[in-house]
């Protein structure tokens, strides 16, 4: 026993000190403010208020913010609202308080967040929502962002077209009641409106996430179900259909597609093992957000809404995005 | 007369004595057995093939890998609230150092192991030396770890990975058994091993029994709970290391949650949260049970927001046929 625990004590402590190097890499890319050169703008601070910092579309999101701040030369605080929406609030509230130039929300949840809107408004403080629009849009300044419902009609489109229009089809949706998984989910049955031969076998969600998705396309394969597609909500879990599709050897007979162009997407398009993603300009989206906050504030007109496109991504235009 | 009446019943408690012990240790068979049952004939031709009972071990697996961890500290009378984090977290390292043509290929599978056998052992520390009660150690580790997964991975799921690393969960043996049913054999071989044959196991037992008179015989009480978190913390990292190697990729959100599928298996396996007593096979069934209602029910098309109200109603309806058991 006093053996056993003394090696296991060494080889932890070894190895403590050996995997320093990948827990200390800083992940703070993003917060803090600004600094610029340009005195009267440098004071101008901006607040971005992101639902969650914790997959590569919001990373991706707020990276693409804080770049356009930093070209602006302004000064951007990103506030992390972990998923809960009392948390988001707390965090408008802070901003407003504190005397922010302008905030932008992605929202947590299209109703909860009116609250917030609402005091910004009363306070004098522009605000916008990226990314989701919510329940009273109109109580925003604006709304800058893709139309989830374009995206699931693209998505589905390109699969129904890749079937000939007939055949069996699974849906691995996000989160029930979010409004990726709404709207996107809106879009497959717009799109399948016009196909009366293709079939919803499968309906189910797995929470954005991988291991969800490969556990319940595992389980989906089992019973035989004679699938031509699995189109997923997101890429996360398009990529754990694709896994359980090829452990069963299926990859010639299901295809799958995805929506989001993570970076592991698009290799996998590229390869031939993705059919597609569909790309919602993150990027783009969280640019004209920063861009459009800073008009506002600045006293320049902008539309109330300003939507970013959606577009396919396949094998034949995947090298355009691949970075 | 009156000594009739004592003799019948004293006869009367053994009896009842005899069968409360049955139910006890086989009480969650007869459960498996009907969920078994009931899915066999609500679903002959999908759910009792043989490939998809092999499926059902593969996705008992990781949790059955960190139930036994969990067995471990839950018999010793504590409770690991950070084994989900740590599967992040290392699942996270481990892929990080598997991107193709930069590291050997044992480099993220001894760091996996490394780091997840040593938060388990700093969890032991704070729970035997500073006297923290352990879900509050476990529960501030869970969150410190699962920030830990968030900073290493930048946010991101970390994918690239040679398939050598695909291989440790993915490969086969004999053409048929999954890796990862290997691993989750091997550990549930050498985790009733370690219960039951050895000095250390009855130590476990004795300090979750009683942690005063086990003190009083001579039981060094704080170095069996630094043992038993840091083979907690290390199967959590084998876990970590088997999730990202099976879904190909480092996820910081992956585990959230499987703390508590883990300790389900372990209480659903007749394992009392009080601590000093339960088995080992207990626990594999509780993990197969699990797998069992998650897997028959995705085949059935069952809805996930139905699927958690079942699933928590088993976990009631075995626990309380335990203390039914334990009562008589």
């Amino acid at each position: 026993m006093k053996g056993m625990l003394a090696v296991l004590l060494a080889l932890t402590l070894v190895l403590s000190a050996g995997c320093g190097n990948a827990t200390e890499q800083p992940a703070d890319s993003v917060g803090n403010g600004a600094e610029s050169r340009e005195a009267d703008l440098s004071d101008q601070r901006y607040a971005l208020l992101m639902s969650h910092m914790t997959n590569a579309f919001t990373m991706e999101m707020s990276g693409a913010v804080k770049a356009k701040a930093d070209e602006l030369g302004v000064q951007l605080t990103i506030f992390d609202g972990e998923h809960d929406v009392a948390k988001q609030i707390s965090q408008a509230e802070t901003a407003i308080t504190q005397g922010y130039a302008g905030i932008m929300v992605e929202p947590v949840s299209v109703d909860g967040i009116k609250p917030a809107v609402t005091a910004a408004k009363a306070a004098g403080i522009p605000i916008i929502t990226v990314n989701q629009r919510i329940t009273d849009q109109e109580l925003a300044d604006a709304y800058v962002g893709a139309n989830p419902v374009e995206g699931g009609e693209l998505e589905m489109r390109t699969a129904a077209e890749d079937m000939g229009g007939k055949g069996k089809v699974a849906f691995l949706l996000g989160p029930m009641g979010s409004d990726g998984q709404i709207g996107r989910t809106k879009g497959y049955y717009n799109i399948l409106g016009q196909y009366g031969d293709i079939e919803v076998v499968y309906e189910q969600t797995a929470n954005w996430k991988t291991d969800e998705a490969l556990k319940l396309v595992e389980n989906w394969l089992q019973t035989g179900a004679d699938l031509s597609a699995i189109v997923a909500n997101n890429d996360g879990m398009a990529m754990g259909a694709l896994k359980a599709v090829e452990d069963a050897r299926l990859q010639d007979k299901i295809k799958i597609y995805g929506l989001d162009a993570t970076p592991d997407a698009l290799a996998a398009v590229k390869e031939g093992r993705l059919a597609a993603t569909i790309s919602q300009s993150t990027t783009e989206q969280g640019m004209l957000g920063m861009e459009t906050i800073f008009k506002i504030a600045n006293g320049e007109e902008v539309p109330a809404e300003i939507i970013v496109h959606h577009t396919l991504i396949d094998k034949d235009n995947v090298g355009e995005y691949i970075k | 007369m009156r000594r009739n009446s004592r003799e019948v019943g004293a006869v009367e408690q053994a009896k009842s004595l005899q069968s409360s012990r049955f139910m006890r240790e086989f009480g969650i068979l007869f459960v498996f057995a009907g969920v078994l049952g009931a899915l066999m004939l609500l679903s002959p031709g999908a759910f009792a093939r043989p490939a998809n009972l092999m499926n059902i071990i593969k996705q008992a697996s990781v949790n059955g890998i960190l139930a036994m961890g969990m067995m471990f500290v839950i018999i010793s009378g504590g409770i690991d609230l950070s084994v989900g984090s740590i599967v992040a977290l290392t699942g996270v390292v481990a892929a990080s150092f598997a991107h193709p043509g930069e590291y050997p290929f044992l480099v993220p599978v001894v760091l996996a192991l490394g780091l997840g056998a040593l938060i388990g052992l700093l969890n032991g520390v704070g729970v035997a030396y500073g006297n923290i009660p352990p879900f509050i150690v476990t529960l501030g580790m869970m969150t410190i770890v699962r920030g830990l997964a968030l900073i290493v991975s930048k946010g991101s799921p970390v994918f690239g990975v040679t398939a050598a690393f695909e291989n440790i969960a993915g490969a086969f043996v004999l053409e048929v058994v999954p890796l990862l049913v290997v691993y989750f054999l091997v550990v549930t071989g050498a985790s009733a091993f370690l219960l039951n044959k050895t000095v250390f196991g009855r130590r476990v037992y004795a300090v979750g029994g009683n942690e005063v008179s086990a003190r009083f015989s001579g039981i060094d009480v704080q170095r069996i709970r630094l043992a038993v978190y840091t083979i907690s913390g290390l199967l959590a990292g084998l876990a970590g290391l088997v999730l990202a190697s099976r879904t190909v990729s480092g996820n910081p959100t992956a585990g959230q949650s499987y703390e508590l599928d883990a300790i389900a298996a372990v209480i659903i396996g007749g394992v009392s949260m009080s601590g000093g007593s339960g088995k080992w096979y207990g626990t594999v069934i509780g993990a197969l049970l699990i797998a069992v209602i998650g897997n028959g029910l995705d085949i059935l098309n069952v809805s996930s927001h139905y699927q958690l109200v079942i699933k928590g109603a088993i976990i009631i309806f075995a626990v309380l046929l335990d203390m039914k058991g334990k009562r008589k």
